[in-house]
């Protein structure tokens, strides 16, 4: 009986001392342990709860790492950008995404949640800093970009209001609605431009991103005075995607849907679930403001976002063709509207 | 003594599985409206908007299906219909309403504390499985009631004595 | 009114070996304290999403369901001998684990005061988990919070009082699972009731070498219900009689024993069945803003949620079954006083048949998630089965509306000839009884009729 009485002694105290030190030992010491490079845990809450914990690695160029993602509340998503390709999918709750990768060059990256997760979604970044191994106390600089810079040096500024400020193309070109009564559709852009003559400027890609449809619908006008308007409209939208003819990428599509949707609407009407919830009501991508509307404020604005309106900044996620093809996606939502 | 009464038991039960029996095979006719019926359905933290619908049986029913502010999903018991709804992306789910009665829809993605009880309901009228488990419980009841009626007047005897309980 | 009796042990001589073993309660408690523990470390440090942390899953689907709808309809009390609750408190006591310890237990020897020594403790601690059941339900954190505290009372009980206070008197899971152990078809009972009144030392009661005296203070002599037997088995240990047995007996058998028909236990039944019907609704119905009302989102509204709760439970059903068993009364034309108390008690089979019903809604819905969590309890991505992955797949929902049907109405019927036997109690005409329960039997047609109507309607 003493002997019997002594296994249990020793039996109760290893389950209630050992099994608690058994197994958070195992996962915060032996585990780590184990793995032959640096193990980082980042656990996802909403944004309102927290966002990534943590918010910020540093990290040494050449090294391994495996990330680990924890989603502790509700659906959340994780992708590293930009231009790392690394896309994770979503993580629901309780469940546990990794990658093992090795940063080979210095720069910034950030990891974000790719799924709406709350009102506060877009705020869910973390940042990953890869330093020089050389110089481990000099930060990497953020990469200045030329079409933002360009767009500043014109005297554009993608911020401004209708009623102050320098504007573009005689008001501000994200909240400037004409009434055009046009509706134009890329799918007649082709039979629309047949007999019409078209100015050679308008074949160039380059002058089409710096310029708004309405100021191509005048030039053609001037060129074809007795052509129908909703006719030239037409023929804008088809040459306005003739660079990307056919149906958008299944990714770019995608990429809308989990990044812009929420706000702007699956379709692009201004109408997503979190639209009302925004400090600007969200941009719709229809003629009536995107006729008076540049590719290149468009690009702007997704790269840097736009002060004051809740719009985020996703220059940090996509790379300039990343972003581009966006752009186009929004060219198509508004040139493929039939009412 | 005690034999008797577990044979009056017994042929209780015997009659209640019967009734059982016959409510569940009774036989119902089938439904084909044939129509097509659209719905708006709506998930956010913790409920589905219209909590509760109805169509009728042999429906099509398209439901149109929306998530607010997180990730929900939409399982529908029975049905087998499973489907994951992202914020901003409308998800269109089809199916043919053939079986009546009361389904449950589930969120399928967890989507916080009160998940697993984020339930709706849709109604398959004409709701006989309800109607015929109600009469089910009613008629057995009424068996009982009948079957302790008959052999209460049979213990019956004008002389007896007030029966002493076990109080 | 006797009942038929089957003495397990006559036959399966090994049984009573087991019984009579000291190993035997510390080894399930062991078992029982491992998932335990395991629930408490995991609520604390595994992931808040509820459904991926074992002791969420492990308590509140898998415990749950097998007490429910296993252990106290067939076995009554049998959780109680492996409960790891009261397991460090009474091992401190005695200072013993397996060994019966001759030496006087380890506590202060205060007594516990005698309007105590009923059930609304266990009715209040009840009513105070319902109450937060939204939260403590779906939070790990916060379940793991409230598992720990059961054993720290316990403990703390033990430390003043001899015996199991914390079990008979307290704990709030115990006073349910007593009440609906009378309809279990399982009854620890003595063989010859006259054995006891003639034996002097009552070993059951003072202990021996053998075992202790009986820490639930219930005299096996005169045990006639399951309602206090924590089934421990000490009992079989002390008794030098070879008196002490288990017997399988119809069901509901000590619902019938009328004389120690109280009113803490009536309103147990009430309690009870008013809890499944709001829960069904709360937690199995579309409606979201009662399910918000109840996780606490704001405290306005919970206090609203909470006050109807409680006006529910404690005076709604109450009263309108007062009301129904007044009636009763009248057509019955008894003049010995009312028989609400005792009618209640019809409400313990129908009671736990809801309860049944109520649990397998979620139980076959949610079940899946055991597979899961048993191979990453804390949801840290571990995969120690291979099941980590397994998705979320309810089980056999088409079936489920059938298995509810006939639990309730199962226990209607059962409650309807209770009623009918209540009723006929000291009345000559047997027919005038069985009119005389029927205001009562619609009582409990109509609670029968909407748990019928939350679940199919």
């Amino acid at each position: 009986m003493r002997r019997l009485e002594g296994i249990a002694i020793a039996l109760v105290l290893s389950v209630l001392v050992g099994l608690p030190v058994a197994t958070l030992g195992y996962q915060y010491v032996v585990r780590p342990a184990q793995s032959e490079h640096r193990v980082i845990d980042i656990i996802a809450y909403a944004p309102e709860a927290g966002g990534f914990q943590p918010t910020v690695i540093r990290l040494t160029a050449g090294e391994t790492v495996t990330l680990r993602f924890h989603a502790a509340d509700v659906v959340h998503g994780v992708a590293i950008g930009p231009g790392l390709g690394i896309d994770l999918g979503h993580i629901d709750p309780g469940e546990v995404r990794e990658i093992t990768y090795t940063f080979d060059q210095p720069g910034l990256f950030t990891y974000y949640c790719t799924t709406w997760c709350s009102k506060d979604h877009w705020r869910m970044r973390g940042v990953i800093e890869v330093v020089d191994p050389a110089s481990p106390d000099s930060l990497p600089l953020p990469e200045r970009d030329p079409i933002i810079d360009a767009l500043a040096a014109e005297g554009i500024d993608i911020d401004t209001y209708p009623d102050g400020g320098p504007t573009h193309g005689g008001a501000h070109p994200a909240r400037v609605r004409v009434s055009t009564g046009l509706t134009p559709h890329v799918a007649r852009g082709e039979t629309a431009l047949t007999g019409l003559t078209v100015p050679d400027i308008l074949a160039s890609l380059e002058w089409r991103r710096a310029h708004t449809p309405l100021e191509a619908l005048e030039l053609l006008a001037q060129e074809n005075a007795d052509a129908d308007r909703a006719r030239l409209a037409d023929a804008v939208a088809g040459l306005w995607l003739s660079h990307t003819p056919g149906q958008p990428a299944a990714g770019t599509v995608a990429s809308y849907n989990a990044n812009c949707a929420a706000c702007h609407g699956q379709t692009g009407a201004g109408d997503g679930p979190a639209a009302g919830q925004t400090a600007e009501e969200p941009a719709a991508f229809r003629p009536d403001s995107m006729l008076p509307m540049r590719s290149d404020v468009l690009y702007a604005k997704i790269q840097r976002g736009g002060m004051g309106t809740d719009m985020p900044n996703f220059g940090t996620l996509f790379t300039p063709e990343e972003t581009w093809a966006l752009v186009d996606y929004l060219w198509w939502l508004t040139f493929t509207d039939d009412p | 003594m005690r034999g008797w009464r577990w044979k009056r038991e017994a042929r209780l039960a015997g009659w209640l599985g019967v009734l059982a029996l016959f409510i569940l095979l009774l036989p119902v006719p089938a439904h084909g409206t044939l129509r097509t019926l659209h719905l708006d359905l709506d998930a956010r933290q913790f409920e589905f908007t219209p909590p509760r619908f109805e169509v009728a049986q042999g429906d099509e029913v398209v439901i149109r299906l929306s998530a607010s502010d997180v990730v929900h999903g939409f399982y529908l018991d029975d049905y087998g219909i499973e489907r994951r709804v992202v914020p901003g992306v409308v998800e269109e789910i089809r199916f043919t309403a053939d079986r009546a009665g009361k389904f449950r829809f589930r969120c399928s993605v967890s989507c916080g504390p009160m998940h697993p009880f984020m339930i709706g309901e849709l109604v398959v009228t004409p709701n006989l499985p309800f109607f015929k488990a109600a009469g089910f419980v009613v008629l057995a009841l009424g068996l009982l009631l009948a079957h302790r009626w008959r052999h209460l007047s049979a213990a019956l005897s004008p002389q007896a004595e007030p029966v002493q309980g076990d109080r | 009114m006797t009942v038929a009796r089957y003495d397990l042990l006559r036959r399966a001589l090994w049984l009573g070996r087991v019984l009579r073993s000291r190993l035997l309660q510390p080894a399930l408690m062991l078992v029982t304290l491992v998932v335990f523990t395991l629930a408490i470390v995991t609520g604390l440090f595994g992931t808040p999403a509820g459904s991926r942390n074992f002791g969420i899953v492990f308590v509140w689907i898998v415990w749950w369901a097998l007490l429910i709808v296993v252990l106290v309809p067939l076995f009554g009390r049998v959780w109680c001998m492996m409960c790891p609750i009261p397991a460090p408190g009474e091992w401190l006591q005695r200072r013993a684990i397996v060994r019966r310890n001759p030496g006087r237990p380890r506590t202060l020897r205060k007594r516990w005061p005698r309007r105590l020594k009923n059930m609304w403790l266990q009715n209040i601690g009840f009513l105070g988990v319902a109450l937060f059941s939204g939260v403590i339900l779906t939070r790990p954190s916060v379940s793991a919070v409230v598992l720990l505290a059961f054993p720290l009372i316990a403990l703390g009980l033990s430390l003043l009082y001899e015996n199991r206070v914390f079990c008979r008197y307290v704990c709030p899971v115990g006073g349910f699972i007593g009440l609906y152990a009378m309809m279990a078809p399982l009854e620890l009972r003595t063989r010859d009731c006259s054995t006891c009144r003639l034996h002097r030392t009552k070993d059951c009661v003072a202990g021996n070498a053998q075992g202790y005296g009986c820490p639930w203070m219930v005299y096996p002599g005169n045990l006639d219900r399951n309602t206090y037997c924590g089934m421990c088995m000490e009992c079989f240990k002390t008794c030098p009689k070879d008196n002490i047995t288990l017997n399988l007996r119809p069901f509901g058998a000590d619902l019938f024993v009328s004389k120690s028909h109280r009113l803490d236990e009536a309103y147990k039944a009430f309690i009870m069945l008013g809890c499944a019907l709001l829960y069904s609704a709360v937690f199995l119905g579309p409606w979201g803003w009662l399910k918000s009302w109840a996780s606490l989102e704001s405290l306005p509204n919970w206090l609203l949620y909470a006050a109807g709760l409680l006006a529910i439970v404690l005076a709604l059903i109450p009263g309108l079954f007062r009301l129904c068993a007044a009636l009763s009364d009248r057509l019955a034309g008894h003049r010995a006083g009312s028989r609400f108390v005792t009618y209640a008690y019809t409400l313990v089979p129908l009671g736990l048949a809801a309860w049944i019903a109520f649990s397998l809604g979620f139980v076959f819905v949610n079940g899946s998630y055991a597979l899961s969590v048993i191979s990453d309890p804390f949801g840290w991505g571990w995969n120690l089965f291979g099941t980590a992955h397994m998705p979320w797949t309810p089980f056999a929902p088409q079936l489920l509306s059938f298995l509810q049907v006939g639990v309730l109405t199962g226990g209607l019927l059962f409650a309807a000839s209770m009623t009918v036997r209540f009723a006929g109690d000291g009345m000559v005409d047997a027919r005038r009884a069985l009119v005389a329960g029927l205001p009562v039997i619609a009582f409990q047609l109509v609670m029968t009729l909407a748990f019928l109507w939350l679940y199919l309607g």
